[in-house]
């Protein structure tokens, strides 16, 4: 094996000094067996990237996908009133003021989600703990971005939908946040 | 490979104030982040949050005056460890490979053409999973394009370290894979 053959990767992604590297041009140029291994080389990480990104891509896509709104105080409010049961009267939506609002929760019955029209079906669906969302007695809270992060925390133009789930007890189990 | 004049050196000092750099960086580099903890073999939803969280440690270090220097190694670095604190919950599916990805669906693919890239797939698979832990991530780093300089900074070894690793990870997968 040549002396070069170590420090082909790093001069194949110009990780090396001037000087150095002219001297690998130099040898590969002229060594054929050193060619052969950078063209074996780039079509390895050719093929790792695209492994790499297909695969990563294929665990991604598991994520259920998010409507973007307007903003997430807004998205928590729609998310709250689409999941009320009907027998509850509705919860106003929460103002988008400069001044965080206190946070509104509506506890209701000890009685899994059960959303009347197919688009809250849909809607439902899309959450990601849909089954410990049904599972355990339904809690919503509607907490304005402004009184979650401090200013400018959440990127401008950048909205999320925030899923609290939370324990019979009232405790908070875990806080997801959904671009 | 993208060069060392990454292009989001921003006037980061606006980053607090008004938010349109946020949203860039949250835009160039939320998928690479997502893409790289799945790629982890962390799973989709906490890959999520992992990301979330990263993005959030960015706007407390950057308005507690923290370093606007190498963001994008900071940021890979950052949810690099965060995802480290869930390999004890998941440490058998954090040691796992990237999931196998092959799609033989496609009409213009014989189905000897699918058995003999299916053949590929599984020797580059099974190559990829010989491979040590850091090899990996060395590869999958310098598939998102950093430079070793960064992949340094994101798993804490030297940049001599880093050639070194990648140097043998593409050399056992091209002897292995038979390219």
């Amino acid at each position: 094996m040549c002396d070069v053959s170590g420090r082909l990767v790093a001069w194949m992604d110009g990780e090396l000094p001037e000087n150095e590297a002219a001297v690998i041009e130099q040898h590969v140029r002229a060594c054929s067996e050193c060619r052969d291994r950078v063209v074996r080389y780039e079509e390895v990480s050719h093929q790792f990237a695209s492994y790499y990104k297909a695969a990563a891509a294929m665990r991604t896509r598991k994520l259920p996908r998010w409507v973007p709104v307007v903003g997430a105080a807004a998205a928590a409010a729609v998310l709250l009133l689409a999941l009320l049961p009907r027998s509850l009267k509705p919860v106003p939506a929460v103002r988008q003021v400069a001044v965080a609002p206190p946070p509104v929760a509506v506890r209701t019955a000890a009685t899994p989600l059960k959303p009347a029209a197919n688009h809250q079906v849909a809607a439902h669906r899309r959450a990601p703990r849909a089954n410990w969302a049904m599972a355990q007695p339904a809690i919503q809270i509607a907490i304005p971005a402004e009184a979650m992060f401090p200013p400018g925390a959440v990127p401008e133009g950048v909205h999320y939908i925030a899923n609290l789930s939370l324990a019979a007890d009232g405790s908070v189990q875990g806080l997801r946040l959904q671009p | 490979m993208s060069g060392d004049s990454f292009p989001l050196n921003l006037p980061l000092p606006r980053f607090a104030t008004d938010g349109r750099e946020a949203t860039t960086l949250f835009r160039e580099l939320h998928n690479p982040l997502l893409r790289y903890l799945a790629g982890l073999g962390l799973p989709a939803e906490e890959a999520q949050d992992v990301v979330q969280d990263a993005f959030l440690s960015l706007h407390k270090h950057l308005t507690g005056g923290g370093s606007q220097q190498n963001i994008r190694s900071w940021l890979f670095r950052v949810a690099h460890n965060r995802a480290r604190n869930f390999q004890q919950s998941y440490a058998r599916r954090f040691g796992e490979p990237l999931d196998p990805v092959f799609d033989a669906a496609s009409p213009d693919v014989t189905p000897e053409q699918a058995m003999l890239a299916k053949e590929k797939f599984h020797r580059l698979d099974q190559a990829i999973r010989s491979l040590a832990v850091q090899e990996r991530e060395c590869l999958m780093l310098r598939a998102e394009g950093l430079r070793y300089r960064e992949i340094g900074e994101v798993l804490g070894i030297p940049k001599s370290t880093v050639s070194d690793t990648l140097e043998r990870a593409i050399r056992k997968l091209a002897e292995r894979c038979n390219v």
